[in-house]
């Protein structure tokens, strides 16, 4: 096996067209290096795209905060913008391994690797993220929801990169949370995982509901049927009534002959409501 | 094009316990392997070599990392410090005295990457909380002591640097 360090991204689209599929682009490697160390992938080649500075700023960009593909998840946990401006995301990398995995391990990373229980998906599925794809032929650009194929599974070549990703970020009257269950609070994978972004109009009514989930048998996804039954709800005394979105996400979001089926169906509806109970009292308290 | 066949080598700058070393290691060598068998520092452990239990930890540019899944060529040309590397002066840190004093330690093996980790934590919040100091040590498993020795060592360390450094 040979290991090929690029400095930039020109350099990294030039390998990657050279390998093909022999190639395996290596990030922060938590993913990749105990593949191959358990010998699971035997690539000709590691191609490091670490050291590309390039990738690893967070910007605004036209409305839409790009999120360069080698942001560590520790930078999304504790950055004040991200924090700010994207908070679910920011949640949901502080809940991925624990500090040495989020060191080193990429938001492009647990995008291209594209698991299941990828803790950070659902809340970029509620943000919109659309993915900057990069190859020697050209760019192009993919929303998230096209890009995931199926655990494991994706839509990028095996001559691209990812190199950003856009995210939409809280609009007016709107906020967004973020809930893992695992079987542990650190270094498990996700039961389930839940983000919610939810917009209140100035009269009470949910103007936009937003859901998605990781954890269950395929790749993390948006649930429209539970979306819908929160939308156009008005609030009373300040609360939002989750019943009907909650049984549909669990019986949405969760087949019956998953593994662990009636744990995540009676876990998600209590999620789903804590976090809607935390989105309306911020977007309460911040304008009443 | 190469295949499967023999692994080739990557050539390594590092900067170890404040020591410059040039290395040429094998393309998929990890960097606790790097430590361990190339610098005969073994203070890093390797338990479950999947980077979940945190006996490897080491810290790149002041941050925790499990050495065991961590690839040697990527962290060419950065700062690394093992646990030997804590009292290189030969005097204890603070953390390491409290260690002693509280009894955090047992059988040993996952010692050196709780301070590490811990190492971090009082570089990166001088003054934590209990939360904090749990939160950090998610990632390092014991399975002697319990944690509670181990927390109140942090606490305390992290108390004594404050003092120390208002006198």
């Amino acid at each position: 096996m040979q290991f090929c360090r690029v400095r930039s991204v020109a350099e990294a689209v030039d390998e990657l067209s050279r390998w093909g599929t022999e190639g395996r682009i290596l990030a922060g490697g938590t993913d990749v290096m105990p593949q191959y160390l358990r010998g699971e992938q035997s690539p000709a080649a590691l191609i490091d795209i670490s050291g590309i500075e390039g990738l690893q700023g967070i910007s605004e960009v036209g409305g839409v905060t790009s999120i360069g593909a080698l942001v560590t998840l520790r930078r999304l946990a504790t950055a004040s913008l991200v924090q700010l401006r994207h908070p679910a995301l920011a949640q949901a990398a502080a809940a991925v391994g624990a500090w040495q995995t989020q060191t080193v391990a990429t938001l492009g990373g647990n995008i291209c690797s594209a698991a299941a229980t990828a803790d950070t998906l659902p809340a970029l599925l509620v943000a919109d993220a659309q993915l900057m794809l990069v190859s020697k032929s050209g760019r192009r650009r993919v929303s998230l929801e096209e890009f995931l194929e199926g655990p494991g599974a994706t839509a990028l070549r095996p001559t691209e990169l990812l190199r950003a990703i856009e995210v939409e970020p809280l609009g007016e009257r709107t906020s967004e949370g973020n809930l893992k269950v695992g079987r542990r609070s650190a270094m498990d994978l996700a039961v389930v995982g839940l983000a919610l972004r939810l917009s209140v109009t100035p009269s009470g009514v949910v103007s936009d509901a937003r859901i998605a989930v990781c954890g269950g048998t395929r790749s993390p996804h948006r649930v429209p049927s539970a979306e819908a039954a929160i939308a156009g709800s008005q609030l009373i005394d300040g609360r939002l009534d989750c019943a009907e979105a909650g049984a549909e996400l669990a019986s949405a979001a969760v087949p019956e002959r998953a593994d662990s089926a009636q744990y995540r169906r009676r876990v998600l509806p209590g999620l789903l409501s804590r976090l809607a109970e935390r989105c309306v009292t911020a977007i309460l308290g911040a304008g009443g | 094009m190469p295949g499967a066949a023999g692994e080739q080598s990557v050539s390594i700058r590092l900067i170890v316990n404040d020591r410059r070393h040039q290395l040429e290691t094998p393309a998929g060598e990890t960097l606790l392997g790097t430590l361990r068998e190339r610098l005969a520092l073994t203070g890093p452990k390797e338990a479950c070599g999947e980077g979940e239990c945190g006996a490897c930890t080491v810290l790149v540019d002041g941050a925790p990392v499990a050495s065991c899944i961590l690839a040697a060529g990527s962290v060419n040309g950065r700062t690394i410090l093992t646990v030997e590397g804590l009292a290189g002066t030969g005097e204890l840190t603070a953390l390491q005295q409290a260690f002693v004093s509280h009894a955090a330690v047992q059988c040993g093996y996952c010692t050196p990457g709780l301070l590490m980790v811990l190492t971090a934590l009082l570089d990166d919040t001088p003054d934590p909380s209990e939360a904090d100091v749990r939160r950090a040590l998610a990632g390092t498993i014991c399975r002697c002591t319990g944690y509670q020795q181990i927390i109140e060592a942090a606490l305390d360390a992290a108390q004594l640097m404050i003092r120390s450094a208002t006198s």
